[in-house]
């Protein structure tokens, strides 16, 4: 009783403008949040009425889904070894090495960031073919008799872009590690005898540890689900596209419900797993002042090693955004290596049909809506965790942070659930939802981003302002907003960017070709026959094409900590 | 001169609390700050000193009590509203204005005519010399020159009252020292209120008109430095203000004809004291407080006076050049420190025997509670 007679208390002490500001957002994201995710517990363990667990027993024993569990699973599970792979040695040379060319490397390594996989996955499908051109490549050298099945049906294709879409994930994270180990730690490990391998394995290696949790449970969570990928590869025996289809009877068939919870428990159990163990496994680094990294020049042996590496690992990280190129100028790319012409015409075609059109213009308005109110929201919550004391404020803290650990095909599912038959029925008119979605899923990062505005604005720049008689509003608008601005605009570009090519949410929500945004417009050009795939191509490098103008904006008003905002 | 109180400006503190939860971190502080008074806020971190400045300020609002700035009742205006000029431990410059846009700040946000607005800029940069400087950004000054635009631009504004929390200690030893003089000479030149947060205890000494020295939210005692340290009222303040060495025992007599008291030891020793006009009873435990630099050590038994000499050993021996730094053993089971200005005689050993001895009038004794 006395904790509540507390809280009571404290709330009559607070402000009543925090207080009503932090129950403004909290209804927010109990309507859009909260509620959306009750429902889909509800409708899977509660089905007419009665509670049930049959659902989550039919994953076992029926073989259709218990086998495309294991697909997903094995998806991602993949992907993550596969991304480690690639990552790890990268974010090594990358931090400890000096040598030539590394900064075009280092831009290179991030390529990947702006093309989502399903798009990459129209073009590596031609590029890696039957008769497509690696085939043909190894033929004509008669290193292969028959053609291969690179793919295998569409599985390793997936695999193959989830790693190479999402190790900049985890390059970054294990980059940032990197960099912020001591290097006296090392040193001191060398001077009791210890080097090389054993240096690694002993010091370096388990202080990346909560870096490493970090960005492989991104890199998890996404591939397991991604539902562009395998809907470009027409592979449906995975959890994303299973639930994917089953929104259509959503009213009907609570097994959508189940698969969505699971899927649901899964992200966030790795993402707790990956705070918790990582935070028990993270050291506070106890060095003084400013951490200079070590770093050596490669010598002898290591260079053409280290060259090959780097140079096989970011042509392999581009060869999806190539063949997408590729794709989108050939004219005519028919048992050929190479297209035999090139044309403008694809390009022609992506900016002005109809259906194209429309999701273009889609997608600028549904991002330019979702952005603001990120901006809107990021700033206000950034503001209160960094300026005010209230009741309350790890329970905001936690919620704005939660989309983090909730997949966009969770977030869609719940919406469809939650608002069919209400007045934000997406299949009447999914406008506002696939706003919201967007704005949610994005809002960690807009909310981070204005907080650490906060946070390097000391209070006393504002106490400063009060007592030479400015007042709190003046103060507001002459000295904290231009101080955060850089960071708020950068978050805003990112959830812009982010929401551009979102595609779960966008492929869930829009159901009538009139609302498509651009990711479903690409899908739905894609099964087009004819010239769908070469169109897909296209719209796909227009979108990507905004996608790069707004990360390079963001990263000239943020330097060098743009690789931050990627970060867990 | 422009800048400067023309009204008596006073600042009054009655019986002020400030609670953060469970803490109490300001505690019933009455104090009187006089116009033109250079006022100090003296004690160990924590002691509630930054939070009285803050309530001044008005980024607090007490708790109970009152505050008065010119007669006036302050504890709902806001601070925007006070005509405080402060400034802030890290100075808190703009970092995305120059240090002539910093200064002029205020004047705009008060509607000063762009005119007027230059002069007074002018002025106040030439009161901190810093005139060469104004079209520079804050990260392209020194410390110190930060923190003369920090002055400046809470001087600029005509302040009632001048607030400065911990202004030196972000600066290096010996522009602390520098930078002390020139506070000092700004802030009597023009004759403003101050109150001046430190726990630095030497700045306090050698700068202020009074100090206010607080220890867990309270203050316990004010004074001029003289005062403080001459005349500390209890054991706190003793310890905190300088050196000192602590004395434990039990009054045995109390001779008011001879002006006389005596402390026994624990280990039967005498201590004779001349501070007679104290409440004390026979047989109370108290403490003795002698300041080393009160304490002489000498080798020779016939240079010692009647009261308070004792016999011992050189337990160890620093030389620092302009003194030496004693400890001695001892009293009962006390090792005594004792500082030698001027050393003459350097040919003192560690180990060697010696006697020392101070004066009854240079003993404080307090209660041991």
């Amino acid at each position: 009783m006395s904790k509540l007679s507390d809280l009571i208390k404290s709330y009559k002490t607070s402000d009543w403008k925090t207080i009503s500001l932090f129950f403004l957002i909290m209804s927010f994201f109990t309507v859009f949040l909260l509620i959306p995710i009750l429902y889909i517990f509800k409708g899977s363990f509660l089905v007419n009425g009665e509670f049930t667990l049959f659902y989550f027993s039919l994953m076992y024993s029926d073989p259709f889904y218990s086998q495309s569990i294991i697909n997903s699973l094995i998806i991602a599970i993949s992907s993550t070894i596969l991304t480690t792979i690639i990552a790890l040695p990268m974010a090594y040379f990358m931090v400890r090495y000096d040598f030539r060319g590394k900064s075009l490397v280092q831009g290179l390594l991030l390529i990947p960031l702006v093309m989502p996989p399903f798009v990459g996955a129209i073009g590596m499908k031609k590029m890696f073919a039957r008769y497509g051109a690696v085939n043909l490549l190894l033929m004509q050298y008669n290193l292969i008799q028959q053609p291969i099945d690179w793919f295998a049906g569409g599985f390793f294709g997936i695999i193959i872009l989830e790693a190479l879409h999402l190790y900049p994930y985890l390059y970054l994270n294990l980059a940032a590690s990197l960099a912020n180990i001591d290097p006296t730690l090392e040193e001191q490990a060398e001077n009791l005898g210890a080097s090389g391998l054993q240096l690694f394995r002993t010091i370096t290696l388990p202080l990346l540890i909560p870096g490493y949790l970090a960005g492989a449970t991104i890199v998890f969570v996404w591939a397991f689900t991604d539902l562009g990928t395998p809907l470009i590869f027409e592979f449906t025996k995975v959890v994303p596209v299973i639930i994917f289809n089953m929104t259509k009877d959503i009213q009907i068939n609570p097994m959508g419900y189940a698969l969505t919870v699971s899927t649901l428990l899964l992200s966030i159990f790795f993402v707790i797993f990956a705070r918790r163990y990582g935070s028990k496994k993270s050291y506070e680094m106890l060095g003084r002042g400013h951490i200079i990294p070590r770093v050596r020049k490669i010598t002898g042996w290591k260079v053409p090693l280290v060259y090959l590496l780097i140079i096989f690992t970011v042509a392999a990280a581009m060869l999806p955004q190539i063949s997408v190129i590729l794709f989108s100028f050939a004219e005519e790319w028919f048992l050929t290596i190479l297209p035999a012409s090139y044309t403008l015409e694809y390009y022609k075609i992506a900016i002005t049909s109809p259906l194209t059109t429309t999701g273009i213009i889609n997608s600028l308005k549904y991002s330019t809506f979702s952005t603001l109110i990120d901006i809107v929201l990021g700033v206000t919550i950034g503001y209160l965790l960094a300026r005010r004391q209230f009741p309350g404020k790890d329970i905001l803290d936690s919620v704005s942070m939660l989309p983090l650990a909730i997949p966009g095909i969770v977030i869609a599912f719940g919406y469809v659930s939650t608002f069919t038959g209400t007045v934000l029925d997406p299949f009447f008119d999914p406008t506002l939802l696939l706003i919201l979605s967007y704005s949610v899923r994005r809002l960690p990062y807009s909310v981070r981003a204005s907080y650490s505005g906060f946070q390097q604005t000391s209070v006393s720049l504002e106490e400063a302002s009060l007592s030479v008689g400015a007042s709190p509003f003046k103060t507001l608008l002459y000295i904290t907003a231009p101080l955060i601005m850089a960071n708020v605009i950068a978050g805003g570009i990112m959830s812009f960017s982010a929401a551009m090519m979102e595609v779960s949410d966008s492929m869930i929500l829009a159901l009538k070709e009139q609302f498509y945004p651009i990711s479903k417009a690409i899908y739905s050009a894609d099964l087009r026959l004819g010239d769908g795939a070469y169109v897909a191509s296209a719209l796909g490098m227009v979108g990507t094409m905004i996608v790069t103008t707004c990360l390079l904006i963001a990263n000239k008003l943020l330097g060098k900590s743009i690789g931050e905002l990627f970060r867990a | 001169m422009i800048i400067g109180g023309i009204d008596l400006v006073e600042v009054v503190l009655e019986h002020v609390t400030k609670n953060f939860g469970q803490v109490t971190a300001a505690d019933d502080i009455s104090l009187k700050i006089n116009d033109g008074e250079l006022f100090f806020l003296l004690g160990p971190s924590g002691c509630g000193k930054t939070t009285t400045l803050r309530l001044i300020a008005g980024f607090y609002k007490p708790d109970q009590g009152k505050i008065f700035i010119n007669k006036k009742i302050v504890n709902d205006i806001p601070p925007y509203k006070r005509n405080i000029g402060m400034v802030f431990q890290n100075y808190a410059l703009w970092p995305h204005m120059t240090v002539y846009d910093n200064i002029i700040y205020g004047l705009k946000i008060q509607n000063v005519n762009p005119d007027s607005r230059v002069k007074k800029a002018k002025e106040v940069l030439k009161i901190v010399q810093m005139e060469p400087y104004a079209l520079r950004y804050p990260n392209q000054l020194s410390g110190g020159q930060q923190q003369r635009i920090a002055l400046a631009r809470a001087l600029v504004i005509e302040p009632e009252v001048l607030l400065l929390d911990e202004p030196l200690s972000n600066l290096d030893a010996k522009l602390r020292y520098e930078t002390r003089e020139e506070i000092k000479k700004i802030q009597k030149a023009l004759g403003i209120t101050s109150i001046y947060v430190t726990h630095d205890q030497s700045e306090a000494l050698s700068m202020a008109d009074k100090i206010a020295v607080m220890n867990q939210g309270r203050i316990e005692q004010i004074g001029t430095p003289l005062e403080i340290y001459n005349k500390p009222i209890n054991r706190f303040v003793a310890g905190f203000i300088g050196e000192t060495n602590f004395i434990e025992g039990k009054i045995e007599k109390i001779d008011q004809q001879n002006n006389l008291l005596t402390v026994k030891t624990k280990s039967d020793d005498k201590i004779f004291a001349n501070d007679i006009k104290k409440p004390f009873t026979i047989d109370q435990d108290v403490v003795c407080s002698i300041r080393p630099e009160h304490i002489k050590v000498t080798k020779f038994e016939n240079h010692l006076n009647e009261y308070n000499r004792f016999k011992g050993i050189i337990k160890n021996l620093n030389y620092y050049g302009s003194m030496e730094h004693y400890i001695l053993d001892n009293i009962g089971t006390v090792d005594v420190k004792a500082t030698n200005f001027n050393p003459e005689d350097l040919s003192n050993k560690i180990g060697d025997q010696i006697y020392f001895y101070f004066k009854p009038d240079d003993v404080d004794v307090f209660d041991l509670k």
